[in-house]
């Protein structure tokens, strides 16, 4: 009975992990082979070269400039999102009047493609803005796209216009599950609002700050819709993330096997930190 | 939940004032991007010119929405896009739901190595494999086909949803599937008829999060389909973008166009949708 009761839950697997290998993980490890060749997607043959590709890829300045944005992206998007989003979403679990209505503006911006997303913001920065200034008699800088000192915080403006609202749901979601009792507990201590916030709410939101920061993190490092729309990895090359880079690379420049390794360094990086951050998080939630 | 909220109003009260000032603030300043779409998508191209890109357009006029049309061919793109999306995910929705579900309720050691296997995909996201995504779409002939994007699309969204049905299933009382057997049901029909219809609101944000992204999905659409024929919304919309031209009253029109369907979608499932949010930030 048993036995066939683990084949019937094993035909439902099936389908979907096979699925999965195929898509995805196949993939995974096609490019750690391709990144040892020095193919160039069209041949036959794919000259193995052992590990020149990932040598060269520690000179590459391009590619060093393209980590370094993607790096100062995601520590930028990880900081103001969850600080955003978790102060909205105490905001609107204070009791204000018509919290859907709040919930509902700032959620939609989400559900618009990154690439809509930099694009919109190209002409908010370029022509809607400056146009407040001209209203205001202000002398705003609103041209961020333009100069490779400002990219970056119009990026992030945008970035964090669209998914604020959404990091905000899953926070709100951890706040209404915290029971209140554990409030009037403190505050009959002589709890503050403040001392209840960091110790009683913060603790308690543990799981959901896990989910914000991994979330928010391995989606930073993969950005490059919303770069294709808005600033084309420039002025310059400021702006050029690591999949812009490896897409310019493998795409358009044909060398499959140099981009493989640096998808490669790519994958390393997001598997490294999620554990890193799922462990640490992890810990916290356990200590509190 | 009601009753913790009127306790809790007794504290926070004082300060409600200035909060609701306060984010009524933030939620124009989020709303305002989309009033500028809004807005462009209405205006001629005299008023473009002429007028301040703040100024309302003096009439209804539809003419940047038939541009839009013919331009981006959508009587094609459209029905691509609600075509990929509506297959991927329906089939995401019963493969999830069984997957996670056989994960959930048999407990060797080989379905837990199967979670983690589909978890490695949330810890990866594709956009970090497009390379090898693309390479293997190349040689099994699954580029420009709609089956080879679609397939994509399910091999690429399965992880997520394994992720978020399996923690949802634990909510299931296990007892209702128990005396189910008994009475002599089989794994599937238990599962159809019994447990499927307890997960409706995770259903429903599986369903809301897969339809947004891979109705929104640049990069696997702009690798997988090429001919125009295939070509999904997002990616004939890039063409007015990458085009030099100042015609962006066409392309804000188009974007209305491609942002409706998904947020009907959103607000008739949204009862659920958070419902099903909560179990995730809950569990962790």
């Amino acid at each position: 009975m048993e036995k066939k009761m683990f084949r019937q839950y094993l035909l439902l697997v099936i389908p979907g992990l096979v699925i999965f290998t195929i898509g995805l993980i196949v993939p995974l490890f096609l490019s750690v082979r391709y990144s040892v060749t020095s193919w160039d997607g069209m041949s036959v043959e794919k000259p193995f070269i052992g590990l020149k590709n990932y040598i060269d890829l520690f000179h590459d300045k391009e590619f060093i400039d393209a980590w370094w944005f993607t790096i100062k992206f995601t520590i930028g998007n990880t900081i103001i999102q969850n600080v955003l989003a978790l102060l909205f979403a105490v905001a609107l679990d204070s009791g204000i009047r018509a919290q859907k209505i709040y919930r509902t503006a700032l959620f939609v911006p989400c559900l618009v493609s990154a690439l809509i997303v930099g694009f919109v913001w190209l002409k908010m920065f370029s022509n809607v803005l400056p146009a407040i200034n001209d209203f205001l008699g202000t002398k705003f800088n609103f041209l961020l796209f333009g100069s490779s000192d400002t990219v970056l915080s119009g990026l992030l403006i945008a970035n964090n216009w669209q998914w604020v609202g959404y990091w905000m749901l899953i926070y709100l979601a951890g706040l209404q599950s915290v029971p209140a009792e554990l409030h009037e507990a403190a505050r009959v201590d002589g709890a503050n609002a403040v001392q209840r916030f960091f110790h009683v709410t913060i603790p308690m939101l543990a799981p959901a700050i896990t989910i914000c920061v991994v979330g928010i993190t391995t989606g930073s490092l993969k950005v490059y819709d919303l770069l294709v729309s808005s600033t084309k990895g420039g002025p310059g090359r400021a702006s050029t993330s690591v999949i812009y880079q490896t897409y310019t690379t493998a795409i358009n420049g044909r060398q499959y096997g140099y981009g493989s390794a640096m998808t490669v360094t790519l994958v390393l990086a997001l598997l490294l930190v999620a554990m890193l951050q799922v462990n640490t998080l992890r810990k916290k939630e356990v200590q509190m | 939940m009601k009753k913790k909220k009127e306790k809790e109003e007794m504290p926070t009260k004082k300060g409600s004032w200035p909060v609701q000032i306060l984010m009524t603030f933030v939620a124009i300043l989020y709303l305002f991007p989309l009033f500028v779409i809004v807005n462009y998508s209405f205006k001629t191209k005299k008023e473009l010119y002429l007028e301040s890109p703040l100024a309302l357009p003096k009439s209804l006029n539809l003419d940047n929405y038939r541009a839009a049309f013919d331009k981006l061919n959508m009587g094609v793109t459209f029905l691509n896009t609600v075509l990929y999306t509506a297959v991927s995910v329906f089939v995401l929705a019963i493969l999830c739901g069984v997957t996670a579900w056989a994960i959930a309720r048999c407990k060797r050691k080989f379905f837990k190595f199967c979670y983690v296997y589909f978890i490695v995909g949330i810890l990866i996201p594709y956009q970090a494999l497009f390379l090898p995504i693309y390479i293997i779409g190349y040689k099994l002939n699954l580029t420009n086909t709609r089956y080879g994007i679609i397939f994509m699309y399910i091999a690429t969204g399965i992880s997520f949803g394994v992720f978020l049905m399996t923690s949802f299933m634990n909510t299931v009382p296990i007892e209702l599937e128990e005396s189910a057997r008994i009475d002599g049901c089989s794994v599937y029909r238990t599962y159809f008829s019994i447990v499927l219809p307890l997960l409706k609101p995770a259903m429903a944000t599986l369903i809301i999060m897969q339809a947004f992204q891979i109705w929104n999905d640049y990069l696997l659409a702009s690798l997988y389909v090429s001919r125009n024929q295939l070509k999904t919304l997002t990616v004939s919309i890039s063409s007015l973008f990458s085009a030099q031209s100042s015609d962006y009253t066409t392309a804000m029109a188009a974007i209305v166009i491609s942002v409706l369907p998904i947020a009907i979608l959103f607000m008739s499932l949204q009862k659920y949708f958070i419902k099903g949010m909560t179990v995730g930030a809950v569990k962790g």
